[in-house]
């Protein structure tokens, strides 16, 4: 699974745990995790669009906690669990992605993956979540094309619905 | 209609939904290449500037690099643009604004990609930068292009404005000037370019229109337009922002070159730099009223900042022009606009089109003669509205719409009207509450004189799918969704038994852009027009392999069925009847957007209206402007796909409530200084309330046009709204967008008021406490 790109001095070795995966990565420490998702693995789900974390279009999970990818390097990975969109698309149906799918929660998609990463942390630390804490969850996700209108659909329905 | 009702069988998850809620979806910035380079564009580091030499040789030698093209490298034509082709691919002698292109990098990693940008060496001499549109138009201004700084001028007038001023007994004069806004689409512009082994060159790049970024790219590559296929969806988000060339001539002009797949993919930082913005627009209006709150007279200048480069600079202010008179009877009207170029970066094409703009003038003038007669706004307007079969804006014949009343009458039946007759409660001394309402029409298709051509192809295909194939592009809209609908209505079939082909200009045939409100009408049309051919095909060959009369069989679900005593029976599958053969079984057809009869140019025929009303809470002593509530109502005709225009509304309307409240692309000197998502502030889940979306479907007897379009109308007149709002709220009047808190902050004898209410101060902290 691990894969070499651009070898040189500066690379060490890197261990994580990637959607479930042990993955020892040999990488520049001070490379973005978003470039070793979207260019070394091609995880492509997580995207990439302003690069300063203030879109959230990059987020993933950190031991269960989100960050920006684009702010996130290498080193700071060691040893963690990473879950990207795809380690949570990969399982079962999941709530949250229904949700998005049911009550038109997106259009062109690109900030989608990012806001199914902050709603899945949020939901692991308020199972029973209000609309109001649920909105909190995605101050950092910003979405140009729905005016948030289907997310709000979609975040009444995850305040009303248990969670898995 | 109830749009958000989920027994509606067209409430259904789109096609496209599961892939993209699951990151699995590749977009076209998300693809590699095989052996792939990674492209990068050299940018001006000037606005304004003459280039006296390029020296590329020391980036070529640098480690990974395989090409560093210039001016001199293009075969063909050194300029791209809609409407003409005045921004030239890469500068040679002069740089005219802050994003021009100078250079392009091909190398091996985006690293070395990057650091061969810092080793070509220009040298540049730094003219008078230009920096406003006032600028631009003095006297001894340098000239920007060889032709002028005006881009283009418009001018419409009918009656005699200054004689009908004097007969007027209120005027209200007005300047109104709106930002520099970014589409901001989270996707930023990309693509991968891969040259074939057969001398083709496959464009993997998001654009509105594909078959329009082919021609243009066999312009510069100098190559037959068939040796290109453009494939340009999906995209992430575009909102108008990515109908102009952008990162194509590079990765093209590199790919070539190299012989080699190139990857490109602009940083925020580039997107703000070198991408499209909404225009600029400095917006004096003269408008009088007589006693009977009748509009007599209406004068608008529209002074337009269109940037370095034309694009779509001109239509965009053909469009303002029509749309400065509403949906209002104005008997004398004077109209002139002027589009400038100036050092700034490059304003073109952008949901509403012009219309933002002198909507949220023209809807502010209302409101402001309004309240010199002292009547209610929403009557002046009443008393102004176009009916039936009144004449367009520009005195163009239009198809008869009664849009405008019915989204007048319907508006009230908003709980925040209730609210606004009820009296609006403030919250508390500084927390001040107002209701405002604002109304459009507005204009779809290209308008009078510009080739507006669609059209599509329907099929069985040899997998024995209903497959459709159209020249448009998905970038979020619901395009897919909106065809599988139709599709399944014409056919009474399900979602596996079609095939819809879109965005690939290989596949598809030439169908027009997708933009300007058009899509979803056009492809209306277009399936009613291949239909009945095409089923009466499907049905001579079912009938021929089965003897069944042609006029017992129907679609449906996976074939061919028939009702047999009672029942429904499947004859044939889809599949046995493309096995024996689908030679004859395609259709396509081709048509031009309905136009108005009257040779005005610019001027539309098929029109949207909408009506909206916000609640909104200013707090005095920050001078923040919260949004509590907003309704709409639309008048389109038939709702094809409910998610999808609702979806349009919301949409953008929260596009406009940034254009009203936060969203500025700063410019200083020609140069950005709002460079990313940290300082040009796009609303959040947290600046927006849940807004509600009332669709009006009736259309006049006998019209025959089906539905409008919704992308843009839904941006129009949110902005005026808010603004009436904050006049209730606050007895100021704001005329420049977007709303500055500053302007909104009570001064000290204010807060010496609430030093005097103390009292009703702790006693409301004691309660929250």
């Amino acid at each position: 699974m691990s894969q070499k790109v651009n070898p040189s001095v500066s690379e060490k070795m890197l261990t994580f745990e990637m959607n479930g995966k042990t993955m020892n990565l040999s990488v520049d420490p001070a490379r973005r995790l978003i470039d070793i998702l979207r260019y070394d693995l091609d995880l492509t789900g997580t995207k990439v669009s302003c690069e300063i974390g203030r879109c959230g279009a990059c987020m993933v999970l950190i031991d269960g906690k989100t960050y920006n990818s684009c702010l996130t390097m290498a080193y700071q990975c060691e040893g963690k669990k990473v879950v990207t969109i795809e380690g949570i698309s990969a399982g079962e149906v999941d709530p949250i992605l229904q949700a998005f799918l049911e009550e038109g929660g997106f259009q062109c998609g690109y900030c989608t993956p990012g806001m199914v990463i902050s709603l899945k942390a949020l939901l692991k630390e308020h199972p029973h979540p209000t609309v109001e804490q649920l909105k909190e969850g995605l101050a950092g996700n910003l979405c140009r094309c729905t005016g948030y209108g289907g997310i709000y659909r979609v975040l009444e329905r995850l305040s009303r619905i248990e969670p898995v | 209609m109830m749009l958000l009702s989920r027994e509606s069988s067209k409430w259904k998850v789109r096609p496209d939904g599961k892939e993209k809620v699951t990151g699995r979806l590749r977009y076209l910035t998300d693809m590699k290449g095989a052996n792939m380079l990674y492209g990068r564009v050299l940018r001006s580091s000037y606005p304004h500037a003459r280039i006296h030499s390029i020296d590329i040789s020391v980036a070529l030698r640098h480690p990974g690099v395989k090409a560093v093209l210039t001016h001199r490298d293009i075969p063909g034509l050194n300029g791209f643009g809609i409407s003409q082709p005045d921004q030239p691919v890469f500068c040679d002698e002069l740089v005219r604004f802050e994003g021009d292109a100078v250079a392009a990098v091909a190398a091996e990693t985006k690293e070395a990609a990057e650091e061969a940008l810092q080793l070509i060496q220009v040298e540049y001499e730094e003219l008078d930068v230009l920096s406003s549109p006032e600028a631009a138009l003095d006297e001894g201004a340098p000239l920007i292009h060889p032709a002028g700084n005006i881009l283009h001028e418009t001018d419409y007038s009918r009656g005699d404005v200054e004689g009908a001023f004097q007969n007027c007994t209120y005027i209200v004069e007005e300047t109104y000037e709106t930002p520099r806004q970014m589409h901001t689409y989270l996707e930023t512009e990309g693509g991968l370019f891969v040259p074939e082994a057969d001398g083709k060159l496959i464009v993997y790049a998001p654009t509105q229109h594909g078959y329009k970024d082919r021609m243009q790219l066999a312009r510069i590559l100098a190559i037959p337009e068939e040796t290109i296929r453009v494939i340009s969806s999906p995209i992430g988000g575009s909102f108008g922002g990515k109908d102009e060339l952008n990162v194509q001539p590079y990765g093209a002009l590199l790919a070539l070159h190299c012989q080699r797949p190139v990857k490109m993919h602009f940083s925020r930082w580039e997107s703000v730099k070198a991408g499209l913005k909404r225009h600029p627009m400095k917006v004096t209006m003269k408008t009088g009223i007589d006693s009977d709150g009748k509009l007599l007279a209406h004068q608008a200048r529209i002074l337009s900042d269109t940037g370095a480069y034309s694009t779509l600079g001109g239509p965009v202010l053909n469009f303002a022009t029509e749309h400065a008179m509403g949906p209002y009877l104005i008997p004398h009207v004077d109209v002139k606009g002027k589009a400038v170029y100036t050092n700034n970066g490059v304003s073109g094409e952008f949901r509403g089109f012009g219309g933002n703009q002198v909507i949220f003038a023209l809807e502010g003038q209302m409101d402001r003669l309004a309240e010199q007669l002292q009547i209610e706004p929403w009557e002046l307007r009443r008393r102004n509205l176009r009916q039936l079969n009144d004449l367009g804006p520009m005195g163009q014949r239009i198809v008869p719409t009664d849009g405008p009343k019915q989204v007048w009458e319907a508006l009230q039946r908003s709980p925040i009207w209730q609210k606004r007759i009820e009296s609006t409660k403030n919250s508390s001394l500084w927390l001040r509450r107002g209701i405002g309402l604002a109304m459009a029409m507005h204009g779809s298709g290209l308008g009078y004189g510009i080739p507006d051509h669609a059209g599509g192809t329907i099929r069985l295909s040899k997998e024995g799918k209903i497959e459709v194939a159209f020249g448009h592009e998905e970038f979020g809209q619901g395009l897919l969704s909106t065809l599988e609908i139709l599709m399944q209505d014409h056919f009474q079939c399900e979602r596996d038994d079609l095939n819809i082909i879109i965005g690939d200009t290989e596949l598809v045939p030439s169908s027009g852009s997708s933009t300007a409100s058009r899509t979803t009408n056009m492809v209306w049309q277009s399936l009613n027009r291949l239909k009945a051919p095409f089923l009466e095909a499907l049905f001579e060959r079912a009938s021929f392999l089965t003897g069944i009369p042609k006029e017992q069989l129907q679609t449906g679900r996976s074939g061919i069925w028939m009702d047999k005593k009672g029942y429904r029976q499947q004859v044939l599958t889809y599949k046995q009847i493309a096995d024996s053969g689908v030679e004859d079984l395609e259709f396509t057809t081709a048509f031009h957007y309905p136009i108005t009869p009257d040779p005005i140019i610019g001027a539309h025929y098929l029109y949207t209206s909408t009506a909206v009303i916000v609640e909104v809470e200013v707090n005095l002593l920050t001078g923040m402007v919260t949004i509590i509530g907003i309704d709409h109502v639309v008048a389109a005709g038939p709702v094809i796909n409910p998610m999808g225009y609702v979806g349009q509304i919301e949409g953008g309307s929260v596009m406009a409530l940034g254009f009203t409240l936060t969203e500025d692309a700063v410019m200083d000197g020609g140069r950005y200084v709002t460079k990313n998502l940290d300082t040009y502030m796009i609303p959040t889940i947290l600046d927006v309330p849940v807004q509600h979306v009332e669709a009006i479907e009736e259309l006049p007897d006998g019209d025959s046009f089906g539905p409008r379009g919704v992308g843009e109308v839904g941006s129009v007149a949110l902005a005026p709204a808010i603004v009436s709002a904050v006049r209730q709220a606050t007895g100021k009047w704001v005329k420049s967008l977007p709303i500055k808190p500053e302007e909104l902050l009570q001064d000290s004898l204010f807060l010496e008021e609430i030093e005097g209410e103390k009292t009703y101060e702790s006693k409301s902290q004691s309660v929250s406490k």
